[in-house]
């Protein structure tokens, strides 16, 4: 049962509550878990996605049966190499062997690891992971390779910024190391993904040559998430924002936190919102290469859900005092949108890419790049869907023939002809109320010859005053006092 | 990307003849050139002497319309290339003179340069040649067909269209099979010496106008930094001259997708931007700390409506011109920007100078020559950061 404050917040936003409706109703998905065909270890590994992903779990439920398993299997292997890099109870010379080998306790069907502290949210999946293990020896060999390749790659990773004092003490210190970071915990998975995606036959190969975009794909979700959550991070001592960024704007990373830095650390995170929609026209590139819908849901739901949530950091001090969240609303209404085709999630790319831009502010350092980086999504989306070229332009200018052009021109003069009249009617209007108002005055007694004759001489003021009145009448009526 | 190779190997590009050398983009043609040392010798032509002579730059006075000072110039200089910028003021209202200077003088340029054995020639064309002032360009490329005469309300277009269609027929004739021409077509120059964008766009500040927005401020306009504008002309001439040498050689002739003898080419900063976002970074590189919740946002009919009554008002008064018009009220309004693809693949043009860069440079250097109205006169002459 909702609550009484969510049913007011609807009662005064019933077009969110309809995106929620529609949402809900509307939505199909493109394929269906079938669960009674599930062995028991299967279902246990789909109850651990549920538990530790609320936005992963709905799309990566519906992908097609070819990757449904290899995916959910891919999402919960790192999910569990990340339960381990998190927890800060376990002593790093412990954890470092754990991070390198991870890939390799995939091997062994019975591996289950305890050690976690009691407060990490995802234990439960490491205590029993030899559920994951089991399916994932039953999966393709070619999807295996892909995921241990990934699973150690990443595990390198961590393990190296675990060991990275000045990592861990200082955070992160130029772009190229956040760029670097983001690569670890997401750039890989895109990567992963996208091999799996190719290898079943569900996306272009031709995505596999050109691996900046599928970086992209990782580096945008991760900057967003990184710059929405920097209050967070920032309580738990973590540090992405890289200083070669902040340090331009305040002398401390804390400082951008004083109420007093409020422009400098809006100027701060603008850099860092520039710094990820840079990568926009990168991901509707890599998007155009899907090739099936489930996947396209799969992979276009969390682009359009990181350009919603950037617009919303964006100009937005609330990021420096609390966690903000895009409203259920437009988050359904996202989904709703993502679900269909690309040109659809390119009119959501252009919308908040203009929204971002019509909060940019002159007197931010990056506003002309910002501009440029918004007109930049814009373009991209107008070479791959043209609103114009020069096929439409000629058919335009084919279709005068002669005798349209001759109505055209029969209208054009017509019209003339209604302003000519309009301006006449205007002219008599105004002739008729001056003639009147004249009219009515002279009834009245008004001296117009008095006033002509003043203004003959150069007189443009009215008198003031009774006796600047009697000198006038004296001057120019012959002293005949009469009003 | 021919075409930079040769450039970067030190290749010379001869002696190349500038047209219009003493004019603003004519001026930053040769400091480029000079500066790269990519020519043997250097001749400036213009019909008056420039400001600021470039030291070892040749100088000639003369018409371009006149085919006897002409000849006689070109068969005592032998050039190798001409790059033809030379054009009267854009908002000039003797069309005789337009037509004569850029249709005429083109033509008599093509015709003694053909004559006397020049092998390259690039003409700066206006990316208005497919633009009837009034309608959306969106991501136009060189395909877009060109709008002149009576299509056309600008007269000073339809002139500069003509020329191009002259200066690309006459490339590769059969009379003077090697002789190569290409276009270029900049949109919206601005920079160090402009007259027409930076210095009416800054006085609008010093006016106290930044607090007033027409339109939505959604539509991308392309403005192009001198020195960009000054570099594709460079890529394309060495270009030709590069398609010259290797037929010349015996080597085959370009492909249709490499091609740039005979092509026209958009020229951008390959940035297309919100048109009030240029505007105001403009004025803020002049101090403006204007805040977006302190702008009025007029809607574009209101726009207009505040525009006819303004012209009807000033003509009726005879004051002249007022402080907004109808056209630009649209110009404010509209899309315009270029896809400058076919100049990237072929020329390997990249802007060299980017946009915010190039309005510091040329904002600061506006409010030095002291040419805004209005600018507090103090900052003229005056260096400032």
């Amino acid at each position: 049962m909702p609550s009484i404050g969510t049913i007011a917040y609807y009662l005064v936003r019933p077009s969110q509550l309809r995106d929620i409706i529609q949402w809900k109703v509307w939505h199909n998905p493109v394929h269906e878990r079938d669960e009674e065909k599930e062995c028991a270890t299967l279902k246990e590994c789909f109850r651990f996605l549920k538990l530790t992903s609320r936005s992963f779990a709905a799309v990566i439920q519906e992908l097609h049966p070819e990757l449904l398993v290899p995916v959910c299997l891919f999402y919960l292997v790192l999910r569990g190499l990340d339960t381990i890099e998190d927890d800060m109870t376990i002593n790093i010379k412990k954890k470092e062997p754990l991070l390198r080998k991870f890939d390799t306790f995939l091997d062994d069907e019975n591996w289950t690891f305890q050690e976690n502290g009691p407060n990490e949210k995802d234990r439960e999946l490491l205590v029993k992971f030899d559920n994951v293990s089991k399916e994932f020896n039953k999966i393709k060999d070619e999807y295996k390779v892909i995921i241990k390749d990934i699973t150690k790659r990443m595990g390198n990773g961590m393990a190296d910024y675990a060991l990275n004092a000045e990592f861990n003490k200082q955070g992160v210190n130029t772009i190229k190391d956040y760029e670097l970071y983001c690569h670890y915990v997401a750039g890989l998975v895109g990567e992963g993904l996208t091999r799996l995606f190719v290898e079943a036959k569900l996306a272009n190969p031709v995505l596999l040559q050109r691996p900046e975009l599928m970086e992209s794909m990782g580096q945008f979700l991760q900057q967003c998430n990184i710059i929405r959550d920097v209050r967070e991070d920032h309580d738990d001592k973590r540090y992405f924002w890289p200083r070669e960024i902040w340090s331009k704007h305040v002398d401390k990373f804390e400082d951008l936190f004083l109420p007093e830095n409020k422009e400098k650390a809006l100027n701060c995170s603008s850099e860092m919102v520039l710094t990820a929609i840079k990568r926009a026209d990168d991901c509707l590139f890599y998007m155009a290469g899907v090739r099936e819908q489930s996947v396209f849901n799969f992979v276009a739901i969390p682009q359009s859900m990181s350009i919603a949530t950037l617009e919303l950091c964006f100009q937005n001090p609330a990021i420096f005092e609390r966690n903000i969240k895009i409203s259920k609303g437009d988050a359904c209404k996202l989904m709703t949108h993502s679900t269909q085709n690309l040109q659809m999630v390119c009119e959501i790319f252009r919308k908040y890419a203009r929204k971002i831009h019509s909060k940019n502010s002159p007197r931010d350092p990056n506003f002309l790049e910002i501009s440029i980086a918004c007109g930049n999504i814009e373009r991209f989306i107008e070479s791959i869907f043209p609103t114009q070229s020069a096929r439409t332009l000629k058919s335009a200018s084919e279709a005068v023939d002669p005798e349209v052009a001759a109505r055209q021109k029969k209208e054009a003069e017509d019209s003339k002809k209604d302003i000519m009249y309009i301006m006449f009617a205007v002219g008599l209007t105004l002739a008729f109320v001056t003639f009147t108002m004249v009219l009515a005055a002279w009834l009245a007694g008004a001296r117009f010859d008095l006033a002509i004759k003043m203004v003959k001489d150069g007189i443009w003021s009215p008198p003031k005053g009774p006796e600047a009145v009697q000198q006038i009448i004296e001057k120019y009526d012959g002293g005949r006092g009469e009003l | 990307m021919a075409a930079l190779k040769t450039t970067d190997d030190g290749k010379s590009l001869g002696h190349v003849l500038v047209t219009g050398g003493a004019g603003f983009l004519g001026n930053h043609i040769i400091t480029l050139l000079t500066k790269r040392a990519a020519c043997s010798k250097i001749t400036c032509l213009d019909i008056r002497p420039a400001a600021k002579p470039v030291d070892g730059v040749d100088y000639a006075v003369g018409d371009i319309t006149d085919n006897e000072t002409m000849t006689q110039l070109f068969s005592k200089i032998k050039p190798t290339a001409v790059i033809h910028t030379a054009s009267p003021v854009f908002n000039n209202n003797n069309r005789e003179a337009m037509y004569k200077v850029n249709v005429e003088g083109t033509k008599n340029l093509l015709k003694v340069s053909q004559e006397t054995g020049v092998r390259a020639f690039v003409y700066t064309s206006s990316s208005s040649v497919i633009h009837d002032t009034v309608s959306d360009l969106i991501n136009a490329d060189e395909t877009y067909p060109y709008i002149m005469d009576d299509a056309q309300p600008e007269y000073y277009t339809t002139t500069k269209a003509k020329a191009e269609i002259a200066v690309l027929a006459a490339n590769r004739t059969k009379e003077y099979p090697k002789f190569l021409t290409a276009a270029i077509r900049p949109s919206g120059m601005f920079g160090e010496g402009d007259v027409q964008v930076l210095p009416p766009g800054l006085s609008a500040y010093y006016r106290g106008q930044t607090k007033f927005q027409i339109g939505n401020n959604e539509n991308l306009f392309d403005f192009t930094e001198i020195t960009n504008v000054a570099h594709g002309h460079h890529l394309a001439l060495a270009a030709l001259l590069a398609t010259s040498d290797r037929e010349a050689s015996g080597q085959a002739l370009p492909l249709d997708h490499e091609k740039v003898d005979g092509e026209a080419f958009h020229i951008t900063n390959d940035a297309p931007v919100y048109f009030f976002d240029f505007a105001r970074m403009c004025w803020a590189a002049a101090g403006d700390q204007t805040q977006l919740s302190q702008v009025w946002v007029l809607s574009k009919d209101f726009g207009l409506f505040v525009a006819t009554l303004m012209e009807w008002v000033f003509w009726l008064f005879g004051l002249g011109k007022p402080n907004l018009t109808r056209q630009q009220v649209k110009y404010t309004c509209m899309t315009r920007y270029y896809n400058i693809n076919k100049a990237k693949q072929r020329l390997g043009y990249e802007p060299i100078c980017g946009l915010q860069e190039g309005i510091r440079r040329g904002v600061k250097d506006a409010l030095y020559r002291g040419v805004v109205v209005g600018q507090p006169m103090e900052l003229k002459g005056k260096k400032i950061d």
